[in-house]
């Protein structure tokens, strides 16, 4: 029993990890630019699919494509925004959030036009878990390729944080964060903040894409079926707080696969979903939230 | 007071006469015919082909001078793989279009949620979809199975599982609504055959990852797995499976296991994998027409679906009125044993404007159906990934 639930201790964190880049990328944008950009699933695909076709086609490493996957999700979450979102800001952010979700199904679609229905794959070979005995307990299971994404996960994070506490730009967008007015008063342009928070958090969303993507395979709905959890890690965490995003991711990766000792598989989203509710129950603003929504 | 009424009604009516002028014209003109099948979602891969499919055949009848002197027009909708979505095109194609028959439907659920629409309405509904449920529901013979029922399909590979020595099998099931019906049928035909069926793992099939599931299932220690999926999470069950170090027997169905889900994994991990599919009939002119539109591997719903646009159009000539009851009437009749065998629809229509009986078998295979709609005989294939490559093992 122990080393069951080690185990799906071990498969909760490695599913929180590819989780978190994501929620990361979607509470960026919402910490700078005050909305829930629903896009994020289309971006995530968008990265996906331009990681999958610099690997395949151009025989782009893994850890190569993942930076493709990030430039081109980040060009595009930029050119989405200025093209389309950024009219509908001043509307509110209810009216963002609604347009957003629209603007993420036709880039779903534009994806499936240009390149079919068709689940592409990575040209990578699958590997054979590792098995680690831990004597008398039993083995425990792990990834390697799981491990893989979880490190470039960590790496990821890590440049983020190094970007938002060491360089001018990472410390414009927190400090439009934590207060637009102020950092207007200051002379920061927010049009410039804005279009770093989007290349910064639809990249990482890319990224996040190409992870997923790895360890499944890529077609157009790759980023739509973990959105909602993503959203989840995301408000979880305290909408706008990037270590809140990835506490959140873990809270929500190890809950579901938590849930699999208890009951059957089938009712994971459900109780993963229903933990989120008693935590939003007791804690509104979420994990590591400022304000409450 | 009163020259106010008659004013607001001419200028009603005035508004009205274009909109039923047009629509008369309309209803002259063409027979209206609609396609309802998974453009998108889990479905996807297989409906755009399965309307290149009919498409085919209503060019051709079209060029040939359409039926009863009326050219056909094809109007084309998705179902999304998903009942909602389903429900809301079929009432486009049957309120606004106004279809004489809905065609494709593939998944069950997407079928049971618009069939109640169709029969209320009167038109008709050709499916691909396998549940048992669907043809037993009230629909007065307003439904058409091409598929056949999943009774059928699981005594078929059971005893295909049974052969090749498969004694303890353990399944993983995608939450669908066929999700337990399936094992419970197959758990009564192994235990007849001398085997058994050891547990069914039913998962959410929108999960990236299986590694629990796979756990699971694992310690009931069988000695094959039937993978009740569809393509994107048997996609990841099968890496899943592999990189758990599974190395038994795995058998799935073939809507599943098609070519882009073996394109799209290594050949290390698709190796030795069995699918089974209901077979189109190989041999049968009807398919090599369809081999031409689609390629040389054409998957058995377009067989099907190819079949529902030539049956519709076959019983609307062989009634002499294009309508939903018309269809429903006539259906049965253009497979007369005693009629003159046809398997192209040009062929079949000109013998039908000549009074003559026909006998159409298609793509499928003969389009012959019980009273409550599902198809009376089919043949069945089964393939093993070798290499990377599907290789017929059996066609029975």
């Amino acid at each position: 029993m122990l080393i069951e639930l080690l185990q799906v201790v071990l498969n909760g964190l490695l599913s929180g990890a590819q989780l978190a880049v994501p929620a990361i990328g979607f509470t960026t944008i919402y910490a700078v630019l005050r909305f829930p950009n629903f896009a994020v699933a289309s971006h995530m695909t968008v990265g996906a699919y331009a990681g999958v076709l610099v690997n395949t086609q151009l025989g782009w490493p893994a850890g190569l494509a993942l930076v493709a996957a990030f430039l081109v999700a980040g060009t595009v979450g930029v050119a989405s925004d200025t093209l389309v979102l950024r009219r509908l800001r001043p509307s509110g952010p209810l009216t963002a959030a609604i347009g957003a979700a629209a603007l993420g199904i036709v880039l779903e679609n534009i994806v499936r036009f240009c390149f079919a229905n068709d689940p592409r794959g990575f040209d990578l070979p699958v590997l054979r878990d590792w098995r680690v005995s831990l004597g008398a307990l039993g083995q425990l299971r792990i990834g390697p390729q799981q491990t893989e994404a979880a490190a470039a996960s960590l790496i990821a994070m890590a440049i983020l944080f190094a970007f938002l506490a060491f360089t001018r730009s990472g410390r414009m967008m927190r400090a439009v964060a934590d207060n637009p007015t102020l950092a207007a008063l200051k002379g920061i342009d927010a049009q410039m903040v804005a279009r770093r928070a989007n290349f910064v958090g639809m990249g990482l969303a890319g990224f996040g894409g190409m992870l997923i993507g790895l360890d499944t395979s890529v077609d157009p709905l790759t980023g739509y079926r973990v959105v909602l959890p993503v959203f989840a890690a995301a408000v979880v965490g305290g909408l706008g707080s990037i270590p809140g995003a990835v506490a959140g991711a873990f809270v929500v990766g190890i809950g579901e696969e938590f849930s699999t000792i208890v009951l059957d598989p089938s009712y994971r989203t459900a109780v993963g979903f229903a933990a989120i509710l008693l935590v939003l129950t007791l804690r509104p603003r979420g994990l590591l939230g400022e304000r409450a929504l | 007071m009163t020259p106010s009424i008659p004013r607001r009604a001419a200028l009603l009516g005035g508004l009205a006469v274009p909109f039923l002028a047009n629509a008369t014209h309309a209803q002259a003109e063409t027979i209206r015919i609609g396609t309802l099948t998974p453009q998108t979602g889990a479905g996807g891969a297989y409906g755009p082909p399965m309307v290149k499919a009919m498409r085919a055949v209503v060019d051709e009848v079209n060029a040939a001078g359409g039926v009863l002197g009326r050219k056909i027009e094809l109007i084309s909708e998705d179902d999304e793989t998903n009942p909602d979505a389903g429900v809301r095109a079929a009432r486009k194609l049957i309120d606004v279009n106004r279809v004489v028959a809905v065609l494709g439907t593939w998944a069950s659920a997407v079928t049971t949620a618009v069939a109640p629409l169709c029969w209320e309405n009167k038109v008709m509904l050709f499916t691909v979809s396998g549940g048992d449920g669907i043809t037993r529901l009230p629909h007065q013979g307003y439904i058409i199975r091409t598929q056949p029922d999943s009774n059928l399909q699981s005594d078929r590979a059971v005893a295909f599982m049974l052969g090749q020595g498969a004694r303890k099998v353990a399944y993983l099931s995608a939450q669908t609504p066929f999700a337990v019906s399936i094992y419970e049928r197959h758990l009564q035909d192994l235990k007849a055959g001398g085997g058994q069926a050891v547990g069914n793992v039913i998962y959410d099939a929108s999960k990236t990852s299986f590694r629990s599931e796979v756990d699971q299932v694992l310690k009931l220690q069988p000695d094959s797995l039937f993978l009740n999926s569809y393509q994107p999470d048997l996609l990841v069950l099968l890496r899943d499976l592999f990189r758990a170090g599974y190395d038994g027997r795995r058998y799935t169905l073939g809507y599943a296991a098609n070519d882009k889900l073996i394109a799209a994994l290594p050949a290390e991990v698709t190796e030795g994998l069995v699918s089974y599919a209901p077979s189109p009939d190989l041999d049968s002119p009807a398919f090599k027409q369809v081999q031409t539109v689609i390629g040389a591997n054409p998957d058995p719903y377009s067989c099907q679906t190819f079949d529902h646009i030539s049956m519709t159009l076959l019983a609307i000539a062989k009634a002499g009125t294009a309508s939903g009851p018309a269809i429903h009437d006539a259906v049965r009749a253009i497979g007369n044993p005693a009629g003159t065998p046809v398997t192209s629809v040009t062929e079949g229509l000109k013998l039908l404007a000549a009074g003559k009986e026909i006998n159409y078998s298609g793509a499928s295979g003969p389009c012959k159906f019980t009273p409550i709609g599902d198809i009376t005989g089919c043949k069945f294939r089964f393939d093993v990934v070798q290499k990377g490559q599907s290789k017929l093992l059996q066609l029975s």
